[in-house]
């Protein structure tokens, strides 16, 4: 009796069980392969820019600001979402009665190569060319991915990926000057959001990176190379965001007026 | 036909194997639960430590802000075409924890029991199903009762059919049963939720490349029907194989041990998988199915959701037709 009601279950359960996976199957087949029906036809092209419609004659009432590279120069972790993009833009205001025009290019994750693909492919050149200053905040996807590894794999990709990293933009900024040689470059240095689990060899390497990419670029007369470390160090409560990497509001004011201030006199002469 | 099959699956019950399968998964399942549990505690505690915020508290001011930057994200002009749909799935899904305040730290008994299977699929659940299959005709063989069977007056085919069908009962048990078991044992730990979050699939293969466009969101539900019924069809493939390497084989243990290490060597020879073309046409590097539709797999030339499956049903093909010639044609001495 207890035999036949079991296969009786085993019966019901294999067959309802039959039909559904069955249809599950069809389903995972259909919605990998199948062709989707939304087009990708309007497809837009990048080069038309809506931030900078406005194409005033060059540098006349009006005074452009390019913000290249990577989560940073986008503005990610603002709650406000305003990032370099809105402070900068408040902090000139104090200074120069112009316009202020700004093209943020920034692209979440982006790495040093990234840049220079994306500075290659032209599409930016015009506004580049355009642009008075250029500010860039790039690298920290670079060395990121190494901070997991223990410290004497870390030593040797750390000299791996800094080799590359300066490479990279060195090229960058032959780009840039190539297609614009008078505007201000200015490129951000990294910071430690990890300052409280890391250990003094870390912050040797992060010096050594930002004294690296200082050399570089401030071997060109109008570039020039503005730390973040400093200021963040002891400051990590206040303006770091709450995905505990990228600068908060507060953080992205804090360096905006550092940029600000540095820059001050050639913005007020322009 | 019924009562054979019926006489079948009633000898595979009083075989307790059965029963030794689904004491295996409840084993496992409990073990990985606990772990998961054990890893989800750590993986908070290494949050709070590392960014100095109880990540399990403020989780709501980080997704707002993830929202408002992929947002941000997706009316930049620089935006590659590509990514749109990417960004645009992963909104919905931080929508949605946002809306039904679902920290998407949390494990859930959905997750868990896609999880559990997505895993299981190209080892675990085939050796399952070995010890099912494996003995079905050399158990007979071994023990002589195979003479018994075939002096009756039915056509050995039928017998033969009988006991595959029996095989594919079992397999829609165990799927059935994982899929159960692993509903109700996490659910202990994690909470029974989590069936209408949404997961996103549609990945696709093209030119080599992970191709996201088309990508979207299911719910949980109808995303672990398609995982476990990617898994039974997997059960199937192996069944069939088996079942044919234990009418070739007479002994029980060389045709489990046939089986078992062919599927072992499957999981290492992937690695040589990009040099060697060969590979891909055979089923243990097929076994991933539902790496397709997670979009986690490795993008390789000319390997996609359907080619697999055509390899798999082939081998399936070919070792039910193999068996039955095999079986009818062959002389029975024991």
């Amino acid at each position: 009796m207890l035999k036949k009601s079991m296969w009786y279950s085993i019966l019901t359960i294999a067959c309802v069980g039959f039909i559904v996976l069955a249809i599950g199957f069809y389903q995972a087949i259909i919605i990998t392969t199948a062709a989707n029906p939304q087009p990708s036809a309007k497809a837009e092209t990048p080069q038309t820019s809506p931030v900078s419609t406005k194409l005033s004659s060059q540098n006349a009432n009006s005074f452009k600001l390019l913000i290249l590279g990577d989560s940073i120069a986008k503005g990610t972790g603002d709650e406000k979402g305003k990032g370099f993009s809105g402070y900068l833009t408040e902090s000139f205001k104090n200074v120069t009665s112009k316009e202020i025009i700004v093209n943020n290019a920034g692209i979440d994750g982006l790495e040093s190569l990234g840049l220079l693909e994306q500075l290659q492919n032209k599409s930016l050149d015009k506004t580049i060319s355009e642009s008075d200053i250029i500010l860039v905040s790039i690298g920290g996807n670079d060395i990121r991915s190494i901070l997991s590894l223990n410290d004497l794999a870390k030593e040797d990709q750390f000299k791996v990926r800094m080799a590359s990293y300066l490479g990279n933009l060195k090229q960058t900024m032959k780009v840039l000057r190539t297609t614009n040689p008078n505007s201000i470059v200015i490129i951000l240095g990294l910071y430690n959001p990890y300052e409280k689990v890391s250990s003094a060899e870390d912050t040797k390497l992060l010096n050594t990176w930002n004294y690296n990419t200082q050399l570089l670029v401030e071997q060109d007369g109008k570039g020039i190379f503005i730390p973040t470390h400093d200021l963040l160090k002891f400051n990590l409560g206040r303006y770091i965001a709450k995905d505990g990497m990228h600068p908060n509001s507060a953080g992205y004011q804090a360096l905006s007026n550092r940029i600000s201030k540095s820059v001050e006199p050639i913005i007020s002469g322009l | 036909m019924y009562s054979l099959i019926k006489n079948e699956v009633i000898k595979m019950i009083s075989k307790k194997r059965l029963m030794f399968v689904l004491a295996i998964l409840v084993v496992l399942i409990s073990v990985f639960a606990y772990g998961q549990n054990q890893t989800l505690a750590r993986t908070k505690a290494q949050l709070s430590q590392r960014m100095g915020i109880t990540a399990t508290d403020d989780w709501r001011k980080l997704a707002g802000q993830q929202l408002i930057d992929l947002k941000n994200r997706l009316d930049s002009p620089y935006m590659d075409e590509k990514n749109k749909s990417s960004t645009r799935v992963r909104m919905e899904q931080l929508q949605y924890n946002v809306d039904n305040n679902i920290n998407p730290l949390e494990q859930s008994a959905a997750k868990f029991t896609t999880k559990f299977m997505e895993q299981a699929i190209f080892l675990f659940l085939p050796l399952l199903i070995i010890m099912l299959s494996a003995d079905m005709v050399s158990g007979e063989s071994s023990s002589g009762t195979i003479k018994l069977l075939l002096v009756r007056n039915v056509p050995r085919w039928k017998i033969l059919l009988s006991k595959y069908l029996t095989l594919v009962i079992l397999e829609v048990l165990v799927v059935f049963f994982a899929f159960v078991l692993s509903a109700i044992i996490s659910g202990a730990f994690f909470g029974y939720g989590g069936w209408l979050a949404p997961v996103a699939t549609g990945f696709k293969v093209l030119a080599g490349k992970l191709d996201s466009t088309s990508v979207l969101n299911v719910p949980q539900w109808r995303y672990s029907l398609m995982v476990y019924s990617l898994a039974f069809f997997v059960a199937v493939v192996v069944g069939s194989i088996s079942f044919m390497i234990s009418i070739l084989v007479k002994s029980t243990a060389a045709s489990i041990g046939i089986i078992m290490s062919t599927l072992v060597a499957g999981n290492f020879i992937s690695f040589f998988l990009t040099d060697w073309k060969i590979t891909r046409y055979m089923f243990m590097v097929n076994l991933r199915l539902t790496d397709y539709l997670s979009g986690s797999f490795q993008p390789i030339e000319g390997m996609n959701m359907l080619f697999s499956i055509t390899v798999l049903l082939g081998w399936a093909i070919a070792s039910i037709i193999i068996s039955f010639v095999y079986f009818t044609r062959q002389d029975i001495l024991v």
